[in-house]
C-alpha cells in the first residue's frame, strides 16, 4: 500500500522493512535513472563526460569517507593520504611489474584494508578530537612516505600511467571510461547500501550513537571499528587507484590538504551519514568548480577576478561547508528529504512518524 | 651552543603558536585548524598597516593586534557560537571550512604574491649579542622576548585579573560559570580574540623573519603539535611541547633531511598520541576513553 511513492507505515515483515526499492514509484524512477545514466554520454561533450567520470570516482571516495565518518562516527582527516596510497599502489605495481588493472585494483583494496587496520588501531583508544588529530598526522606521514618513494624511484617527476585494458579492450577515451566507471560506482553504491541494511551497518550506527551502549548490546566494538576503518580505507584506496588510471599521472603534490578538504566538503555538504548525501555531495563538489569558471568567463562583474577563480572555488567550498554545518547539518540529503516530503504529503504539513 | 639557540628560537615561535591553540581549546573545546589562516590574516593586516604607516613597527603591530582581536571575536560569535551544542568533531570541521574562507579572502585582497615586510622596515638584521659568544638577529631576540612575556603574562592574567579568573571558570565548567552570572559568550569571544592576537604575533614574526604569502598557513598549522604534546588544556605544557617539537625539527633537518623536518612535528605527535594521548601536562579526564 503506497501513496505517491511514500512507503506504507505498516510493515508486516522484516524483509519489507529493509528492501531497497520499496514501492512501484521508486522502482520506476530507479529504472528511469539507470536508462538516463546509460544514455547520458550521448548528450555530453567529451569534456563533460570527463567531469562525469570524476564524479564517479569522487562518489566512491565520498561513500568510503561517509561510511567511516558519517555512519560509524569516527572522524577521519587522513582521507587524502589513503587516496594517495591507492594511487601510488598503481604507480608502484605498473612501474615494477606492469600488472593488469584487475590485479592492481585488488592490490589497492588489500593495501587499503591493511592501512585501515593500522590507522584504526589508535581509534580503539582515541575518540573525537584526538582521533581526528591522529588521522591527520597519519595523512602527513603517508604523504612523506610516498613523497620519498617518488623522489627515489622517479627522481621527483611523478609517474605516467598507461591506459588500462580489460579483455583486450583499451579504456582510453572518456566515453569508454564512463561505461567502465558507471557500473563500478553503482556497484560500490549497492555494496554500501547492503552493508548499511545488514548487521554490520546496524552495528556501525550503534557505535556512532553511543559505543558503550553498543558494547552492552553485545557488539564487539573494537572489531566493528576496525572493520569500518578497513572497509572505508579499502574503498578509498580503490578510488585513488581509479583516479590514478583516469588521470594517467601520479605525483605526490595532488594529494595535499586541499584534496582532504574536498572530500570532507563532499560528505558535509551532502549530509553526514547519508548515502544519497555522499553522492549528491560528490556531484556538487566536482561540478561546482567548472560552473564557477564558466560563470567567471560569462559574467562581467566576475571577470575582474580573472586568474583568481581557483581561490574563489576554495572559498565557495568553505562558505558552503560553514553554511551547511550551521544551517542544515543534514546537508543536501536533508533538503532533498524536506522537498520530497512536502510534495508527498501535500496538502498536509507533516507526518507523525520519522523515516 | 648555536644549535641550542636555534632550537630556543624555534621553540619560542612554536610556544607562541601553541598558546593560541590552548586558549581556544580551553574556551570552546575545539582544535582550531584555522589557526594557521588566522595567523596569515593577521600577518597581512600587519603588512597593510606597515604600508599605511610608512614603516612604523610599533604602530603597525598595534593596528594588526586590534584588527586580529576584532576578527577573533567575530569568528567566535559568527561561527563557533551557533555550533556550541554540536559534537566536537563538527566544530573541528567548521574551523577547516573557516580556514578556507580566510585563505580565499587573503588571496583575493592581497594576491598570492610573496612579500617581504622586512624590506619595508628597512632592517639590516644586525646581530645582537644575547650573552657572551652567542649572537642572534634582532627579530629572533624579539621572538624569544615575546614568548617569555607571553609565558609569564598569561598565567598571571589567568590567576590575578577578573577576566582571567572568569576564563578559568568557563574552562572548568561552562554551565556552572553561566549559573554564577559570568557571560560565557563574552569570555569565549575574549579567548578567541586573545588567541587570534597570539596567532597574529607569530605571523608578524614569521613574515619579518622569512616571508609573507598565503601559503605560510602550513607553518601555523604545525603549531597544534606542541599544544597536543604538552596537553591541550595546559599553558605550561605548551612550553615543553614546543621545546620537544623544535628540537625534533631542527635535529631532523640537520642530521636526516630537510623534507623530514617538515613532517617531524607530526611524527613526534603520533608517538606522543600513542604513548600519552592526553599530553604531558594535560588533564587525563579531558580524553574520553573507552
Amino acid at each position: 500500500m503506497t501513496w505517491r511513492g511514500l512507503p506504507s507505515t505498516l510493515r508486516t515483515d522484516f524483509r519489507d522493512d529493509i528492501q531497497l526499492l520499496d514501492s512501484g514509484f521508486v522502482r520506476f524512477w530507479a529504472a528511469a535513472g539507470l536508462v538516463a545514466a546509460l544514455l547520458l554520454p550521448l548528450a555530453l561533450t567529451n569534456f563533460w563526460t570527463g567531469v562525469a567520470n570524476q564524479v564517479f570516482i569522487a562518489v566512491i571516495g565520498a561513500l568510503a569517507l561517509n561510511l567511516l565518518t558519517g555512519t560509524t562516527g569516527q572522524i577521519s582527516l587522513g582521507h587524502a593520504g589513503f587516496v594517495a596510497a591507492g594511487a601510488f599502489t598503481v604507480a608502484a605495481l605498473i612501474t615494477h611489474f606492469e600488472a593488469p588493472i584487475g590485479f592492481v585494483l585488488l592490490a589497492a583494496a588489500i593495501v587499503g584494508a591493511i592501512l585501515g587496520v593500522l590507522v584504526g588501531l589508535p581509534a580503539l583508544r582515541l575518540k573525537g578530537l584526538y582521533l581526528a588529530v591522529s588521522t591527520l598526522a597519519a595523512h602527513f606521514v603517508i604523504l612523506v612516505g610516498v613523497g620519498q618513494y617518488q623522489s627515489t624511484i622517479s627522481y621527483g617527476s611523478g609517474f605516467t600511467i598507461p591506459s588500462p585494458s580489460i579483455f583486450a579492450l583499451e579504456i582510453g577515451s572518456e566515453r569508454a571510461w564512463y561505461f567502465f566507471l558507471l557500473p563500478f560506482a553503482l556497484g560500490v553504491l549497492l555494496l554500501n547500501l547492503n552493508w548499511l541494511r545488514s548487521a554490520y551497518g546496524r552495528a556501525w550506527m550503534a557505535i556512532r550513537h553511543r559505543d558503550v551502549a553498543a558494547e552492552a548490546l553485545g557488539i564487539n566494538v573494537a572489531l566493528y571499528k576496525l572493520l569500518a576503518f578497513s572497509a572505508s580505507t579499502s574503498l578509498t584506496c580503490v578510488s585513488g587507484a581509479l583516479w590514478a588510471y583516469h588521470t594517467a599521472f601520479v605525483s605526490v603534490e595532488a594529494f595535499d590538504f586541499d584534496m582532504l578538504i574536498r572530500y570532507l566538503a563532499m560528505v558535509i555538504i551532502g549530509g553526514l551519514g547519508s548515502v544519497l548525501g555522499a553522492c549528491l555531495g560528490a556531484l556538487f563538489v566536482v561540478v561546482l568548480p567548472h560552473i564557477i569558471s564558466i560563470l567567471a568567463d560569462k559574467i562581467p562583474v566576475l571577470q575582474g577576478l580573472g586568474g583568481k577563480t581557483f581561490d574563489l572555488q576554495v572559498g565557495v567550498f568553505g562558505v558552503a561547508m560553514l553554511l551547511f554545518l550551521i544551517l542544515e547539518p543534514r546537508g543536501l540529503a536533508g533538503i532533498w528529504a524536506r522537498v520530497r516530503f512536502y510534495f508527498q504529503l501535500w496538502p498536509f504539513k507533516y507526518r507523525a512518524w520519522e523515516s | 651552543m648555536n644549535l641550542l639557540v636555534v632550537i630556543l628560537i624555534q621553540a619560542s615561535f612554536y610556544a607562541l603558536l601553541g598558546m593560541g591553540y590552548v586558549l581556544i581549546y580551553r574556551a570552546t573545546r575545539v582544535l582550531n585548524l584555522a589557526h594557521g589562516d588566522l595567523m596569515v590574516f593577521g600577518a597581512y593586516l600587519f603588512f597593510q598597516a606597515l604600508v599605511a604607516t610608512g614603516g612604523s613597527l610599533t604602530l603597525a603591530i598595534m593596528a594588526a593586534a586590534l584588527g586580529a582581536a576584532l576578527l577573533g571575536a567575530m569568528v567566535y560569535l559568527g561561527v563557533m557560537r551557533p555550533l556550541a551544542s554540536y559534537p566536537v568533531a563538527v566544530g573541528v570541521l567548521a574551523t577547516i571550512a573557516l580556514g578556507l574562507v580566510l585563505r580565499t579572502i587573503v588571496t583575493v585582497i592581497w594576491s598570492a604574491q610573496t612579500r617581504y615586510p622586512a624590506e619595508l622596515l628597512g632592517r639590516t638584521g644586525q646581530p645582537i649579542t644575547l650573552f657572551a659568544g652567542v649572537n642572534v638577529s634582532g627579530i629572533d631576540a624579539l621572538i624569544i622576548a615575546a614568548a617569555v612575556i607571553a609565558m609569564i603574562g598569561f598565567p598571571l592574567l589567568l590567576r590575578l585579573s577578573t577576566v582571567g579568573i572568569e576564563m578559568r571558570g568557563v574552562a572548568e565548567n561552562a554551565l556552572l560559570a553561566a549559573q554564577r552570572g559570568i557571560n560565557i559568550h563574552r569570555i569565549n569571544a575574549f579567548s578567541w580574540a586573545a588567541a587570534t592576537v597570539m596567532a597574529t604575533v607569530a605571523g608578524i614574526f614569521f613574515s619579518i623573519k622569512v616571508r609573507l604569502g598565503p601559503d605560510i598557513w602550513y607553518v601555523g598549522l604545525a603549531g597544534f603539535a606542541p599544544a597536543l604534546i604538552g596537553g591541550m588544556d595546559s599553558l605550561k605544557g605548551v612550553l615543553v611541547g614546543a621545546v620537544i617539537v623544535a628540537a625534533a625539527e631542527v635535529l631532523a633537518a640537520l642530521y636526516i633531511a630537510p623534507q623530514v623536518a617538515l613532517a617531524a612535528p607530526f611524527l613526534v605527535l603520533l608517538v606522543a598520541l600513542w604513548m600519552r594521548p592526553w599530553g604531558i601536562f594535560g588533564s587525563r579526564e579531558e580524553l574520553e576513553r573507552i
